[in-house]
């Protein structure tokens, strides 16, 4: 891969390079930030995550499976306990909210392992300090004229260190 | 949340580098004093396998549990535990809905703790239960039987609670953990930076991953809300389902959880003390998170004590005479000693909680802790035995006093939490270094707010 990894060491660089590196065309960019941001998301244009797509279905696929367990097993082996109908819903609705919430939350947990690729393999253009106090911008495949634009765009806003070619 | 509330003036806050070093710190080499305290602790959880061992050779004969106390030691811990469980996601996921600034430096411990508690919590309907190789009778698996749970019962519904509040809980704690993790796998070498980058999976702190991230964060928030409140009220409903004088009754779910609040934040105000001093964390945990969480004590102290004089309303309104003599002999009757502890703790020590002076005062904060955690504790034996000890027939009523065999476990189950947590408090961060750094990085950059 041949880039730019510009570093920063304060929020507010590292926003305004995103903004104006995308305002030049390039949108493809990787940031890298010690913390959750949402100054940086907003500036990478993330509105939304599909996560929230993934914590849908779970919560459906939990309440079926809880609606098919309960009364389905009661159907099974219909025995009369408390004196309640063999489908006795209220009592069952317990374990639908239940299930809801666990498919939920797990279901949600493996769309985040799934959209943010892990586990995996730490990318190329990883620094340690990242996990510190640093925030990174990767700009890839900027090549001639281009590169040495993004360069100076990238330290005009403030960049601590740039290597080229990562 | 102005720079004022955690005290320390801005030119003096720790640096984003400062947080990563102040907070992974205590995970290094322990000392001998810790080894030892891990001693004691895995010398009582001995202790309490060994008669647990004897327990189900001889049989439940080895405890005071009889008729008409089905119910003694066992599931007064259980419940117990239960309720210490529900701090870590109040202050994880209700405090994250309402943007409350001051959850940030006592969640990752109060997460921990909320484990821990489940962990020991979930050992007791299986010490209970007698003949332990029974308990999957509960799981609804297709058996050559062809027999399924009864799904009516609250203690399936229990099941199904305390395993669902356990797995969230669980994913919550770890999905907060991976960037932490990923500054342990970056600060340290050979194996240690192998176990810290596996259990990392690769994180890097790419924003696209935070997006992914703080979605997920928010959603199990969100969903932990309600969860956190069910749990107890699902405890609860173990006994308000039954037609017990003492148990039978509506409020049961809101006291319940009012209680375990109130009992899970004293438990987090007891190990945050130490935990602060220990491991030098005055400049992250300091006495506004302590003096909100003295609030909070209060606040559910009060709900306690109403949930307590709204009973002996509700026995007195209700004209019936087996719930007036239930409640009357509770106060007066054998278990009375126990019943004053439960009030002296619960709902008279809390009141000095008014005073700022008390609020401040860390010892006078982990004394009232202590007396909180005690009052607790009796408060689950007195609502368990004391109505069980005086049901409906005078013919059947009958004392019951716990056996060696159940303290022994009873104690052991409080080495085996401060066990898991000492081991926890020395092998992960004890704060959440992403979070406080969100906290610092806009400190430093807008000065507050």
């Amino acid at each position: 891969m041949s880039g730019i990894l510009a570093q920063f060491d304060t929020l507010g660089a590292t926003k305004t390079a995103i903004e104006r590196l995308r305002a030049e065309g390039h949108v493809d960019l990787d940031v890298y930030s010690p913390f959750p941001a949402q100054e940086l998301e907003e500036a990478l244009g993330i509105v939304s995550s599909p996560v929230r797509r993934w914590a849908l279905i779970g919560g459906i696929t939990g309440f079926a499976t809880a609606v098919s367990l309960t009364g389905l097993t009661a159907i099974a082996y219909p025995l009369v306990t408390q004196g309640k109908p063999i489908l006795s819903w209220p009592a069952y609705f317990v374990i639908m909210f239940e299930m809801t919430i666990l498919f939920t939350g797990l279901f949600g947990f493996l769309g985040v392992l799934h959209h943010a690729r892990k586990p995996g393999r730490l990318s190329a253009q990883y620094r340690t300090n990242f996990s510190v106090d640093g925030y990174g911008v990767y700009v890839p495949a900027a090549a001639g004229a281009e590169q040495s634009g993004v360069e100076s765009l990238v330290r005009d806003a403030g960049a601590v260190e740039v290597e080229v070619g990562v | 949340m102005a720079t004022a509330e955690i005290e320390v003036p801005r030119e003096e806050l720790p640096s984003l580098a400062d947080a990563n070093r102040d907070i992974s710190r205590p995970i290094s080499t322990p000392y001998k004093r810790y080894w030892l305290l891990l001693g004691i602790c895995a010398a009582l959880i001995a202790a309490a396998g060994v008669a647990w061992t004897i327990q189900i050779r001889d049989g439940m004969g080895r405890t005071g549990i009889n008729n008409p106390v089905n119910w003694g030691v066992y599931i007064v811990t259980f419940v117990f535990w239960v309720g210490i469980a529900h701090s870590g996601t109040l202050i994880s996921a209700v405090l994250y809905l309402v943007r409350s600034g001051w959850r940030t430096t006592i969640n990752r411990t109060a997460e921990a703790m909320t484990i821990f508690a489940v962990m020991t919590a979930g050992l007791f309907p299986l010490i209970h239960l007698g003949r332990v190789w029974y308990f999957y009778y509960l799981v609804p698996y297709p058996s050559t039987r062809l027999l399924w749970p009864n799904f009516r019962s609250p203690l399936v519904w229990d099941m199904f609670a305390i395993g669902t509040y356990f797995t969230i809980s669980l994913v919550f704690w770890y999905l907060g953990l991976i960037p932490d993790l990923a500054v342990l796998r970056d600060k340290f070498t050979g194996i240690k930076k192998k176990l810290y980058g596996a259990f990392s999976l690769g994180w890097t702190g790419s924003v696209r991953d935070w997006a992914h991230y703080r979605r997920l964060y928010l959603y199990l928030a969100g969903i932990a809300t309600p969860l956190v409140l069910s749990v107890h009220s699902v405890v609860s409903w173990d006994f308000a389902m039954g037609v017990v004088p003492g148990w039978h009754s509506t409020i049961f779910a809101p006291y319940f959880v009012a209680g375990a609040i109130f009992s899970g934040i004293a438990m987090v105000i007891t190990i945050t003390i130490p935990l602060r001093w220990a491991f030098g964390l005055e400049k992250y945990i300091t006495k506004y998170h302590f003096d909100n969480m003295s609030k909070l004590l209060l606040f559910t102290s009060l709900i306690v004590g109403y949930a307590y004089g709204m009973e002996y309303f509700l026995a007195w309104f209700s004209a019936d005479p087996i719930e007036i003599e239930s409640f009357r002999w509770r106060g007066t009757g054998f278990y009375a000693g126990p019943f004053w502890i439960m009030v002296f703790c619960n709902v008279v020590v809390p009141m000095s909680l008014w005073f700022r002076r008390t609020r401040n005062s860390l010892k006078a904060l982990f004394v009232i802790s202590i007396f909180v955690n005690i009052g607790m504790w009796y408060e689950r034996f007195v609502i368990i035995v004391t109505s069980l000890a005086h049901e409906f027939d005078p013919s059947a009523w009958q004392v019951y006093t716990p056996s060696l065999t159940e303290l022994t476990i009873m104690v052991g189950s409080f080495a085996w939490f401060f066990f898991w947590f000492l081991l926890f408090a020395k092998t992960l961060p004890v704060i959440s270094i992403a979070e406080v750094k969100e906290h610092l990085a806009h400190e430093h950059e807008h000065g507050g707010h």
